[in-house]
């Protein structure tokens, strides 16, 4: 059964897969994907949290710069968040992986019935061997647009999603960061053969699905490195 | 009593959404008609670029899910349905963008929940996302966040969902793209000599009673729920009009004022000047 299988939130910075240039390295994002599905073929789940829609709208919109103001970043991300998808969609394509979009509004935590309804449709994602892709829904929140650190939105997955892992960290060397569920110091990988060892070594016993994942720090400053 | 041309004021329109349907986008089968989008595509492009803004709303999400994930009965259960929205409005979004690229055309997906309707907050800012995309002269796609709403479906329905749009825009017109031909003075498939009524001005008890009979299958509303949009719109001053979507030109007849399906004259009559 599926659900027996451990959780891993992945936040991914778009800026961490792009150039000097502020342009997307697709070589990179191909990688990414094939890190991504390769961990889900040994039988974690996946859950990406991912920034870039604003860098994707600007990128598309040829504006020299990102925009500062709360409408014009809204705009941007509107444009971009499509694009996103897509490339996304592209990647994961290439290794028979299934992705979805998740939108979720930042006052998600306040409404038990909406979180409700996020966890649901994890859950049935994750049983369909489908990787959900989520982002803040920018065009129609009033706070906390994309920010720079996405962190927080990786927390709250982590948590309606009962999470064991959040996969904090993929630097342009290949090195990786982790947390695990109740535990406050990341762990790190220095390639994508120590991420997996790690994983299957934490993970040797099943796992309760049914655990609270409340215990992850509650900043990225809070993590011990 | 003197006949006004109420469809004289659509050749003013400056303001355009069109809402359109699973059935309209999708064969019976429940696979994507991509002709039938492509044709969309062009028709909204050329009417953009003819200094027209334009708001699409689009069904859809759950059925491309579904054939995307080689699904060949309809999801039951609002989770199932949820997880083919989260699979299927990627994929939408991704066709939709490729046929408006061809004719170099920017879109943005917009998703929204019923607290777009009941947070002042969530409003503003919802509308001025809309207001902004549109004069960057993009063609905002939306749809409802599904993933995350809490009711089977919160706005009962994307006509609901169209008209709601169309009032948070102050649009001049709804083009209501569906599987009928307009509202029909009777059952069409009972009665052969059923003909489409072309102007409602107000909706009475009669005009009901010849909504709640028709609708097909396939499409979740029917009659009933446009007739709750028209009524959106009637209030807040929107012209809207309901037609068959199997040609997307239509459109351009219809913004020349051709009686082509149901038009359902807003609260206010518009009158124009013939200046």
């Amino acid at each position: 059964m599926n659900n027996k299988q451990p959780r891993i939130v992945v936040r991914i910075e778009i800026a961490t897969l792009s150039n000097r240039d502020g342009k997307l390295n697709r070589r990179k994002m191909d990688r990414l994907a094939m890190i991504l599905s390769n961990l889900r073929n040994s039988g974690k789940h996946i859950l990406v949290v991912t920034s870039g829609a604003i860098a994707l709208g600007t990128e598309k919109m040829k504006l020299n710069q990102q925009p500062k103001s709360l409408i014009e970043m809204q705009t941007v991300a509107a444009i971009g968040q499509a694009d996103l998808i897509r490339l996304y969609q592209k990647c994961f394509d290439e290794y028979n992986q299934i992705v979805a979009q998740v939108l979720l509004t930042s006052d998600i935590m306040d409404n038990e019935s909406r979180m409700e309804s996020a966890r649901n449709t994890f859950n049935t994602l994750l049983d369909m061997n489908i990787i959900p892709i989520i982002n803040e829904n920018d065009p129609v929140s009033t706070t906390d647009i994309e920010l720079e650190d996405n962190y927080q939105l990786a927390l709250k997955v982590a948590k309606i999603a009962r999470a064991h892992a959040i996969l904090i960290k993929m630097d342009a060397n290949g090195k990786f960061l982790l947390v695990l569920k109740d535990t406050e110091e990341a762990i790190l990988a220095k390639d994508e053969y120590k991420l997996f060892e790690i994983f299957d070594k934490v993970f040797e016993t099943s796992v309760d699905i049914s655990s609270q994942a409340n215990g992850f720090p509650a900043s990225i400053e809070a993590i011990k490195y | 009593m003197k006949m006004i041309n109420c469809r004289e004021n659509f050749k003013n329109t400056k303001r355009l959404v069109v809402k359109v349907g699973t059935s309209s986008l999708s064969y019976t089968n429940g696979r994507l008609n991509f002709s039938r989008i492509e044709k969309l595509a062009y028709v909204l492009s050329a009417i953009r670029k003819r200094g027209i803004q334009v708001t699409l709303v689009s069904s859809g999400a759950i059925g491309v899910g579904a054939g995307r994930l080689g699904m060949l009965e309809k999801p039951v259960g609002l989770a199932q349905k949820q997880a083919l929205a989260a699979v299927g409005q990627a994929e939408l979004i991704k066709i939709y963008q490729k046929f408006f690229d061809d004719y170099n055309q920017v879109v943005a997906q917009v998703l929204l929940t019923k607290d777009v309707v009941t947070l002042p907050s969530r409003h503003f800012n919802a509308k001025s996302t809309l207001e902004r995309l549109l004069s960057m002269e993009i063609i905002p796609i939306i749809n409802e966040n599904d993933t995350i709403s809490t009711y089977e479906i919160e706005f009962g329905d994307n006509d609901t969902l169209s008209a709601i749009v169309a009032k948070l825009i102050d649009a001049d017109l709804l083009v209501m793209l569906s599987d009928i031909d307009g509202l029909y003075s009777a059952d069409p498939r009972i009665e052969s000599g059923a003909t489409i009524i072309p102007t409602v001005t107000k909706i009475t008890p009669e005009v009901e009673k010849l909504a709640n009979g028709a609708g097909t299958v396939f499409s979740t509303g029917g009659m009933k729920t446009k007739l709750a949009a028209a009524k959106i719109c009637g209030e807040a001053n929107i012209d809207m009009v309901i037609t068959n979507g199997s040609m997307p030109e239509t459109i351009f007849d219809i913004l020349k004022g051709k009686e082509i399906g149901t038009h359902f004259v807003p609260g206010k009559v518009k009158i124009t000047n013939n200046n």
